[in-house]
């Protein structure tokens, strides 16, 4: 219970500092919301009557006070590009809350894309003897890790879509109109997220699966009569998947955090792209929520990663 | 009952195991004695169907009653090797904390044994293994089945493999170095628990060791090997009194003997006694621990005192004064919050050194020894109580001779390096590292050698060599010899010994073997719990140990 009370404190002590290490690099990136809205041949007054309209004529720190009152409030504000109709602007958490969908339904099958093939595979491999195997893999998920997500997305979109004629390129479905629909085209972006992921953690698996083979207990367990399987799977997997988790976690939080490129290959309205043209057009509200949500969800998930070597790793409950 | 016929093995074309033969009847205890890459090892592991993929087997057969389990150019049965393992014959290793999964329950690693080679489930089966738990003599088996090995301790994981190796009653069983990670005093009772486990079962046993008078006291036939030979086979009586092989010959003199030592300083100085008087309830008065601890300390003082005065009236210049000396170590915490707890090591430790003296210090691991080194070499700074030092600072020999020598450098940068710390010039270190090497007894050509090259035995020489170089007065050796074969043991005790007149060095040499200990010094000093408990003359200790717990150690 302390554990958590003091995992809870420094969760909020960094969400903090990043919120301020956000607001201040916005204060310093050159550019300005009020002329990005207007353009450059608008009239002072009318600057001056946006800049008061979104609250921008006031001090620096009244304004993260005012903003951070309102994060408290449950408030995140409201878009200073998006707007709802004609008069009312679009509210940050309504923003996010259209795009999140997409991005966690993409990370979710992306991942267990990962877990399903990474894990059998890893296990594969450091099990087999044969050589053949072995060059092939290693030259495979060489490859896999070495080519670079956009192009893996074209890859992707070449052979599913124009060559096999498995989905439409572009043809974004909304999950709003077609849950299946949805699923079924963010199948193909999640597979270009995951192949070097997979490639990436087989690898991992692997060598780690090799190197618990050199310990001292593999030799007391085949004392005892186990076979190689028994061996594999009774001993060495649990005390190699230590390290993976880890290494997943890692992915997991870099893949629902959100993937800007593989969004913008497959033309996805996710958290990644609205991320970059919410940057892009100063549209500050946006972009210091995005950023608390992806300092959150990296925190969040090596707390997990923490909470499960606590279950598997007895050494570490132990202390 | 087991033979093996004209046994090779070799790992890539590097012979391990040549032309070995032997067999093993039932009830009989062998013990294999060699050092370090004798093949004593590659011997039990291959018998056991456990060799490494890249070893191969060149020559002769293992059979175990009629089945041939392994033949030299034929491929090995895993399926009928399996069937024997676990089951008519068992291994018991060297390192119980590796050689334990550590992510599985202890009780669940013994009852796979069960699920391998028997119907036994369930409730049975753990029956079956609380049973023998208490066979083995663990204690509240019930906790013990549902721990992790790191909850237990390092005799308690011994037991627990062996309970593993002895649940079906094999017929076989191996027993490679099973005490040599082990302390001296639960080195004792497993060694007592293999003995009676031999008794009751009557099976067979292989006992694997360096150390020729642990097989003595255990095995009823001894084989010597060396260089992947069996250079000499009898029973203990006759390999010690009657030793036909010349490596056996020498084996056996090296073996650290509590022969009568001819000129020391000690013998110089009054042979009084000067141990600590009449306290040997600190072992079994919980309660009073501390005061009695400090009524120890306080005889102790008086002790010194005693010392002080002769050796003063000898003319022998105190080198070290260290005056209730208490160490602490801060056990860290990392995260934002935790404050930091102090843990006392070494508690009231109170003795000086003299010129040309060597103490000893002896004690289990865990006891404090290294703290209180760290503490007077200045490394650890957290303590209380004074430390003088009359001499400068002092220098050090390291442990492990593998992992202490930069091996990125030539054995001449090493050796100059403690000079070129104090700014001695080019020439004169390169003269003073030549002249060490001749002192350490290793040819001019080493000086451009890497670590790399040397044996351990030559390493070791390498680390006194560093220690000495910058003619100090005084040198902590902490376990210099402990990570040595028996043979380079003697060889590097003769060296420290000579030195030592040579130079006129004053020891502090700290060591778990309190026979090691005892050639080499004139004072022996034995902790228990970060506290001396006693503190007398090598002679007078030995012949007349006040305390229980020395009097175990000697034993």
């Amino acid at each position: 219970m302390k554990y958590f009370g003091k995992k809870l404190v420094s969760l909020i002590i960094t969400l903090f500092m990043v919120s301020v290490a956000t607001f201040i690099a916005f204060q310093i990136i050159p550019g300005d919301v009020v002329t990005s809205i207007l353009g450059t041949e608008a009239t002072e007054e009318r600057e001056a009557q946006l800049r008061e309209e979104l609250g921008l004529d006031k001090p620096v720190v009244e304004r993260y006070v005012n903003w951070m009152g309102g994060v408290l409030k449950g408030d995140l504000g409201t878009s200073y590009r998006y707007s709802k109709s004609m008069n009312e602007m679009m509210p940050v958490a309504e923003l996010i809350g259209d795009k999140l969908p997409v991005t966690l339904w993409l990370a979710a099958i992306a991942l267990v894309l990962i877990i399903v093939i990474s894990i059998p595979l890893g296990v594969l491999w450091a099990h087999s003897s044969s050589k053949f195997l072995d060059a092939f893999l290693g030259v495979m998920t060489q490859g896999a890790m070495a080519v670079p997500s956009f192009f893996l997305g074209v890859l992707v979109i070449y052979i599913f879509g124009i060559v096999m004629k498995m989905f439409t390129p572009g043809s974004y479905i909304s999950y709003h109109t077609s849950f299946a629909g949805f699923l079924g085209y963010l199948i193909f972006p999640a597979i270009a997220i995951a192949i070097p992921k997979i490639a990436m953690t087989a690898r991992f698996l692997r060598n780690a699966m090799l190197g618990e083979l050199k310990q001292d207990y593999v030799r007391t367990a085949y004392s005892k009569g186990c076979s190689k399987n028994r061996v594999m799977y009774g001993h060495v997997l649990k005390n190699a998947m230590m390290p993976v988790i880890t290494f997943v976690g890692m992915i997991i939080a870099e893949v629902v955090a959100g993937s800007i490129v593989v969004e913008q290959v497959f033309s996805l309205p996710g958290i990644g792209r609205l991320l970059i043209s919410s940057i892009s057009t100063r549209d500050f509200p946006v972009v210091e929520i995005l950023v608390l949500y992806i300092a959150f969800v990296v925190i969040f998930v090596y707390f997990i990663v923490d909470m499960l070597y606590r279950v598997l790793d007895p050494r570490i409950s132990g202390r | 009952m087991i033979k093996i016929e004209d046994l090779s093995v070799s790992f890539q074309g590097r012979t391990a195991v040549e032309h070995v033969s032997f067999s093993i009847e039932p009830g009989e205890i062998i013990g294999i004695v060699g050092e370090s890459g004798s093949g004593k090892s590659v011997t039990a592991l291959t018998l056991m169907g456990l060799l490494a993929e890249q070893a191969s087997v060149d020559s002769g057969r293992v059979t175990f009653d009629d089945t041939v389990l392994l033949e030299a150019g034929r491929s090995i049965d895993k399926r009928l090797l399996q069937k024997f393992q676990g089951s008519r014959m068992s291994m018991v290793f060297q390192e119980p904390m590796t050689s334990l999964n550590p992510t599985m329950k202890v009780g669940k690693q013994v009852e796979e044994v069960l699920q391998l080679h028997t119907e036994l489930k369930g409730e049975e089966a753990r029956k079956k293994v609380l049973s023998i738990f208490d066979e083995v003599g663990l204690k509240n088996s019930d906790m013990v089945y549902e721990s992790y090995p790191h909850q237990l301790s390092g005799g308690m994981r011994q037991r627990v493999m062996i309970a593993m190796a002895l649940i079906l009653e094999p017929e076989l069983i191996i027993a490679d170095e099973p005490t040599t990670a082990l302390d001296v005093t639960i080195q004792a009772q497993i060694i007592a628990l293999l003995k009676e486990i031999n008794k009751r079962h009557h099976n067979a046993m292989l006992f694997i060791t360096h150390d020729l008078n642990l097989a003595k006291t255990l095995a009823s036939k001894i084989m010597v090997m060396h260089h992947g030979q069996i250079v000499e086979t009898g029973t203990p009586e006759e390999i010690f009194t009657n030793p036909q092989d010349d490596y056996t010959k020498m084996l056996i003199s090296a073996v650290p003997q509590r022969k009568k030592r001819t000129c020391n300083n000690a013998a110089q100085r009054n042979q009084k006694s000067s141990a600590a008087k009449g306290l040997k309830s600190f072992e079994e008065d919980e309660d009073n621990r501390k005061s009695i601890a400090e009524q120890i300390i306080e005889n102790l003082q008086n002790v010194e005192k005693e010392h002080q005065e002769q050796c003063v009236q000898n003319g022998s210049r105190e080198i070290l004064r260290v005056s209730d000396l208490d160490v602490f170590y801060k056990e860290g915490n990392n995260s934002l919050f935790g404050g930091k707890k102090k843990k006392q090591v070494v508690n009231g430790a109170d003795f000086s050194i003299y010129e040309g003296e060597v103490l000893g210090l002896v004690g289990e691991s865990g006891c404090g020894k290294t703290s209180l080194s760290r503490a007077i070499l200045g490394l650890n700074q957290n303590y209380s109580g004074q430390i003088q030092h009359f001499t400068e600072r002092p220098q050090m020999i390291f442990q492990d001779p593998y992992s202490s020598l930069n091996p990125a450098k030539t054995i001449g940068w090493l050796l100059e390096e403690p000079l070129r710390v104090q700014k001695v010039g080019k020439d004169d270190r390169k003269q003073a590292a030549m002249e060490m090497l001749a002192k350490i007894g290793l040819d001019e050509t080493y000086y451009r050698r890497k670590p790399s090259e040397l044996s351990g035995g030559q390493r070791q020489r390498i680390s006194i060599g560093q220690a000495l170089i910058t003619r100090p007065h005084f040198v902590i050796a902490d376990e210099p010899v402990s990570a040595l074969d028996v043979t380079i043991q003697a060889q590097i005790m003769d060296l420290m010994m000579n030195l030592k007149e040579e130079m006129g060095l004053s020891y502090l040499f700290i060591s778990h073997d309190i026979n090691i200990v005892y050639q080499i010094s004139d004072r022996i000093m034995v902790m228990k719990d970060g506290t001396i408990i006693e503190m007398g003359e090598t002679e007078e200790l030995f012949s007349n140990p006040r305390e229980e717990y020395t009097k175990i150690l000697l034993a």
